[in-house]
């Protein structure tokens, strides 16, 4: 049931209704865990396997986790007077153990799971090339496995959870269909956002009451959605998806375009999917976390990593980066560097401080790389951006001296344009990758967009890539559209349009409103013979 | 409060530590900075800063990191 079906909006419609009009407040979220369920189901019922799966197994690690800790904290309240400092030491690691080998149980069979569906026929395709073969035709069989909707989301949103536990940052869950809820609230288990259960759970389990401008808010906020997905992602998925089958026919201005384009697309297709998401959580009397704030705004690959996927990058900080980096092996490392003849140098002084980030964010990226897809450019794809953001760590003295020699005024506007420019040529290669059959195709293209710049021949070329005069018309105003919007979303530091509108005349909201309403309906792509688009990050 | 003032401003000379309130909220300090900071009070105070330790609400001023300093001192 894709976000852009009349099924879905019908289905949601109802939900909404029936959420509102059920009489028991107190019992109003197993509406919401129904839907779910429907929603899950309707998918293909083979799924809820794998999502039951990941529900029981988290909830009870959680909860034996969280005993563990009781009992052992009762025990020392009660006899640990009595006992010595190493004594209760001990006692504390053997509990402390057990904790994280249920821990590592859980997660290792639950990201176990995720790793075979996505990822065994990449590894077996590998050895199979090791081993001097084909990737399919060496004695590793290939499987056709099936990915269950929106599996990478609710594994790392249950994982996010049971370290939490284990961590004893939240309590456990220890109502079944409460946790159930967690897991699969339908609006954001097909994409995200990845939610932390301290932000969503209490709210998911309150009771709630229609409200007029969470209705206002919620729907301004999914109409926005519907824009960016209908008028301009699925427009100009048309002519990416017409170069990308066959790159090489193009010249290297066309192949510059579609990934300018792909951008485009991406982002107005993510974020889409992530507004219309919250738009109806809005409506639910639930606040889910922002995903993105105007990430071709960054002015560095960190940056942007801090404002594209926000809740990707959140996860990764909080459960992997973090615990790498402040590992007893890292700080040991950097203490060691610190100690030695190079550590005693500037240069060294700086690297000996900055090596546990500069390593854990390549292995970060990596890991987010690897997220993106099982093959062999999404690495590149993740080792290219951890790379810049270690090598800026790195180098940030010199950058800092270069800019001081030169005598840049870095707080200027003008130097502040030259980072988003530079920012974004980073994140366009990164995007190559993606748009790329493979990692020597994603070379290939970034070499043809350096060398083989014709700008007649291109033209002609772009004009035959299946969409018209109009089409372009119409990308180049939703662009400007999402443009404005977001100089002034940045400007007054305000992260939905809606909220924008708020601040205008009755007359002003409700002109945007209708005007917004028909360019969804006159130049949204949908109807019937017209097979919408998956959302891009449906399939992970 | 002295010697901690002194890691701080080895980590970045550039800080006020002493007025600033918000240091993670604002922006002042970033992850890197952090990171950096834990390995030093690590080492300084023998303790043993964890990833749940790792949120704005313990390194957002001076006093902030002292009493997290303090609390995993009595652990």
């Amino acid at each position: 049931m894709a976000f852009t079906t009349l099924t879905f909006f019908l289905f949601t419609a109802v939900v909404i209704a029936v959420y509102y009009l059920f009489p028991v407040k107190k019992y109003q979220w197993l509406i919401l865990l129904a839907a779910d369920y429907v929603f899950y189901l309707y998918a293909g019922y083979k799924f809820a396997v794998f999502i039951l799966f990941t529900t029981v197994t988290i909830y009870l690690a959680a909860i034996r986790i969280e005993s563990l800790k009781l009992r052992s904290k009762e025990k020392i309240k009660a006899e640990g007077k009595s006992w010595s400092r190493e004594e209760k030491k001990a006692y504390k690691a053997g509990v402390k153990k057990k904790e994280k080998t249920i821990l590592a149980l859980a997660l290792i069979a639950n990201f176990g799971i995720l790793v075979f569906l996505k990822y065994s026929n990449f590894l077996a395709g590998g050895i199979n090339q090791i081993l001097g073969h084909t990737a399919d035709g060496g004695p590793l069989p290939m499987l056709k496995l099936f990915l269950p909707l929106g599996i990478s989301f609710y594994t790392f949103q249950a994982a996010g959870y049971l370290i939490d536990v284990s961590r004893g940052a939240v309590k456990a869950e220890r109502n079944l269909l409460k946790f159930a809820l967690f897991i699969s609230f339908f609006p954001q288990i097909v994409q995200g956002p990845i939610s932390s259960f301290g932000q969503l759970a209490a709210q998911l389990t309150a009771e709630h009451k229609p409200e007029f401008i969470r209705f206002k808010l919620g729907l301004e906020l999914i109409l926005w959605g519907y824009f960016k997905k209908l008028v301009i992602a699925d427009r100009a998925v048309i002519a990416i998806n017409t170069v990308t089958a066959d790159y090489t026919q193009y010249t290297g201005t066309t192949i510059l375009a579609a990934g300018l384009l792909y951008a485009l697309q991406l982002y107005a297709d993510f974020s889409a999917g992530i507004d219309i998401s919250r738009g109806i959580a809005q409506i639910l009397g639930i606040d889910m976390v922002q995903n993105f704030r105007r990430p071709y705004f960054a002015t560095s690959i960190n940056d942007y990593w801090r404002r594209w996927h926000i809740t990707l990058g959140a996860w990764m900080k909080n459960y992997i980066f973090n615990p790498i980096a402040i590992s007893k092996l890292f700080l040991g490392w950097s203490k060691k560097m610190k100690q030695s003849g190079f550590g005693k140098t500037a240069a060294g002084a700086h690297i000996a401080r900055v090596l546990p980030t500069s390593i854990s964010s390549v292995i970060v990226f990596l890991v987010v790389g690897l997220w993106h897809g099982a093959n062999s450019k999404y690495i590149a794809f993740g080792l290219w951006n951890g790379g810049i953001i270690m090598f800026s760590i790195l180098l940030k003295p010199v950058f800092d001296k270069m800019c001081t020699a030169l005598r840049i005024r870095t707080e200027s506007f003008g130097w502040r344009v030259f980072r988003i420019i530079r920012t974004f040529i980073l994140v366009l290669v990164g995007y190559y990758f993606d748009i790329a059959p493979g990692f020597y195709g994603a070379m290939d293209m970034m070499r043809r967009t350096l060398v083989d710049q014709r700008l007649s021949l291109g033209k002609t070329e772009i004009a035959g890539l299946g969409l018209g005069k109009a089409d372009f018309l119409i990308l180049a105003i939703g662009m400007l559209i999402m443009f404005v919007i977001s100089i002034m979303e940045e400007k007054n530091q305000i992260d939905t349009p809606g909220e924008l509108l708020e601040r205008r005349s009755f007359a002003v909201r409700f002109a945007v409103i209708a005007i917004t309403v028909l360019m969804i309906a006159f130049w949204g792509i949908y109807g019937p013979g017209y097979d919408p688009a998956d959302f891009v990050y449906m399939q992970f | 409060m002295e010697e901690l003032m002194a890691i701080l401003e080895e980590i970045r000379p550039d800080v006020d530590f002493e007025t600033e309130k918000f240091l993670v909220k604002d922006g002042i300090l970033d992850s890197f900075d952090i990171i950096s900071l834990v390995g030093a009070l690590n080492e300084e105070y023998d303790i043993e800063i964890q990833p749940v330790d790792l949120v704005p609400e313990n390194f957002n001023s001076a006093e902030a990191i002292l009493a997290l300093v303090t609390r995993l001192q009595d652990e």
